[in-house]
């Protein structure tokens, strides 16, 4: 209950800020999903890279958080859709995923991805602080 | 009855006419004179005879037994040279006999020959042999396959004019190269044939009579190792999934953020979330493995200074090392360190294993140093500790994947077995050299070096990555 009217307070200091989570392992999708709504952000969600840039171009996100491996399209070519559409290309993108290659990491970076996260090695906790971290940015 | 016969003797022998001597008996007296003349003469001329003929018949006699003698002796010769004919045939039926021994043995010599050209024909395994003058002389019909050649269009050819050959090149560059001698280096010589090669030198006692390839097809063992590699790199990234799904419901459960938990929830939570720590760890090991089979596993290789590689991965343990009681201390040089190039990611992962290794199996109360030293062309890190050591007959084992020593298991159940390989892995990669000296119950020190390149070396390293 604490916790629930802390995160209360910075909805209205973000004016709610608007994020989406594209992710399609359900557990993940739900805990990002309950963690940043009690940080007090409108969050949306899509489970495969297709509805996921339908999402995006409907509801114009602040910032996407984007899994790599997933259904009909993946987390790169979701970049790479964006990367062609003006309206999409200035979102920031936090990479959320279970592999954390270079090469992967570096494809990302030259899709305009600010930010790699894998999984395992981070908690909830410190996917808020990155995304702090990138709207305090813009 | 006596003038008879000497008449007729008389007559056969003079041939007088009997009318001459019967004539007057004055003559008659004469006559008889001259007849006994005569007579004695003819007698006398008998005796002559006679004796003349008994030495006829004497000589006869002794050229008889001359003869005789003669006859005896081409007898006695005719038995020797018999024997001599004999052995002769002997002889000849030996030399035949010989001859036919001789012929079997060349069929035989023939038919091993035989045997073993088809042996070396058929062989699974490719073979060449080089002579001294390093001209191709021998080439099997599974070399053949492999360099989709014909012997004769290669027969008698020197390494130089085979380099001619687009796929004879790799093998003749590699020949050329490493001309002590090669053994199971591995050749890709075209889209879907491994080879592993390995040479053999031809000798006698006295002299080298060139040398042999063998070709071992091993694009077979190649696939499935590949196999297994992508096999552990999925498993490991599907595992990855659900792990991650655990380790985040977990937290939130642990940060309250699901509502208040008790104090034993919480200590049941802790221990799983450290479970599924060590879980996570092993699979980010398993990855490590199967990155270094497939030979992808150097990136990004930056000019650093170690010291603050080796700061990073000694704060993350500063909690554990207190919590062990474990003395511990970072000897650092008093001279400036050269920057050097390093994958940081991979050298902290190196650092980490040798500290975790050093933490773990040393029990409270011991030691941990790391120390660094500036070598001539290198710079070279060693951990310390005052742990439990390595067992002697299991020294040679411990940087081989999976392996951990008995007495490791017995301190502490969990662990991969992979650290070390990674380590060394990682190390060699590096060009440098990892290694140590234990002792069971008293403490093991590890050391790697690290090459320090001057400006064109290094451009030299860079291109092999």
């Amino acid at each position: 209950m604490k916790k629930r009217t802390k995160s209360s307070s910075p909805h209205k200091k973000h004016m709610a800020k608007k994020i989406l989570i594209i992710e399609d392992e359900e557990i993940v999708l739900g805990l990002l999903q309950k963690k940043l709504s009690q940080e007090g952000y409108e969050v949306s969600v899509a489970r495969d890279g297709e509805e996921g840039l339908k999402k995006m171009r409907e509801i114009k996100p602040d910032i996407v958080l984007l899994d790599i491996i997933m259904p009909k399209m993946s987390g790169f070519e979701v970049m790479e859709e964006m990367q062609k559409d003006s309206g999409l290309k200035k979102i920031p993108v936090i990479v959320v995923s279970n592999s954390g290659q270079p090469v992967e990491i570096d494809k990302a970076r030259e899709l305009g991805a600010k930010d790699w996260l894998i999984k395992t090695e981070f908690d909830p906790q410190e996917v808020i602080n990155k995304v702090k971290k990138q709207l305090k940015n813009l | 009855m006596k003038k008879k016969p000497i008449r007729k003797v008389a007559k056969k022998i003079d041939g007088t006419k009997r009318q001459t001597i019967i004539a007057g008996p004055s003559e008659i007296s004469q006559n008889r004179e001259e007849e006994l003349a005569e007579i004695d003469r003819i007698a006398k001329m008998l005796v002559r005879r006679d004796f003349e003929l008994s030495t006829l018949r004497e000589r006869r006699e002794l050229e008889l037994k001359e003869l005789k003698k003669r006859t005896e002796e081409l007898e006695e010769s005719k038995i020797a040279l018999t024997s001599i004919l004999e052995d002769i045939e002997d002889s000849r039926r030996a030399l035949m006999n010989m001859l036919e021994d001789a012929e079997d043995g060349r069929k035989k010599v023939e038919e091993e020959k035989n045997k073993t050209a088809t042996i070396i024909k058929n062989l699974a395994d490719g073979l060449l042999v080089f002579d001294k003058g390093n001209k191709l002389s021998l080439v099997n019909s599974q070399a053949e396959i492999f360099f989709q050649m014909k012997t004769e269009e290669v027969m008698g050819k020197s390494l130089s004019q085979l380099a001619i050959l687009p796929i004879f090149k790799p093998l003749v560059e590699l020949l050329l190269k490493e001309t002590a001698g090669i053994f199971r280096r591995e050749l890709h010589l075209k889209e879907n044939l491994i080879l592993e090669i390995s040479t053999i030198p031809l000798t006698t006692e006295k002299e080298k009579l060139g040398k042999l390839v063998i070709l071992h097809d091993i694009t077979r063992e190649k696939i499935v190792e590949k196999m297994k590699t992508e096999f552990v790199s999925l498993a490991a990234h599907q595992l990855r999934t659900p792990l991650s799904a655990i380790k985040w419901t977990l937290r939130i459960l642990l940060d309250g953020d699901l509502g208040e938990i008790t104090s034993e929830q919480r200590d049941f939570l802790e221990k799983t979330y450290q479970s599924n720590e060590r879980m996570i760890s092993l699979i980010n090991d398993l990855l490590d493995v199967t990155r270094i089979e497939e030979g992808r596993y150097l990136s990004k290789l930056t000019l650093v200074n170690i010291e603050e590689v080796i700061n990073l991965v000694v704060n993350s343990y500063k909690d554990e090392i207190k919590r062990r009681k474990i003395k511990f201390e970072f000897k650092k040089p008093e001279e400036k360190m050269p920057q050097i190039m390093v994958d940081v990611e991979k050298m902290g992962l190196v650092v980490q294993n040798l500290l975790d290794n050093a933490v773990h199996y040393t029990r409270p109360g011991g030691e941990v140093i790391i120390s660094l030293n500036r070598g001539a062309k290198d710079i070279e890190f060693s951990i310390k500790d005052t742990g439990t050591g390595i067992p002697e007959e299991q020294q040679e084992r411990i940087f081989t994947k999976f392996f951990r020593g008995t007495n490791a298991i017995k301190m502490e159940a969990e662990g991969s077995g992979l650290g070390l390989f990674i380590a060394k892995n990682i190390i060699d990669a590096h060009n440098g050299k990892i290694w140590f000296e234990s002792k069971q119950g008293e403490g093991t020190t590890f050391y790697f070096n690290i090459p320090i390149y001057e400006k064109e070396e290094f451009t030299e390293f860079l291109t092999k990555f």
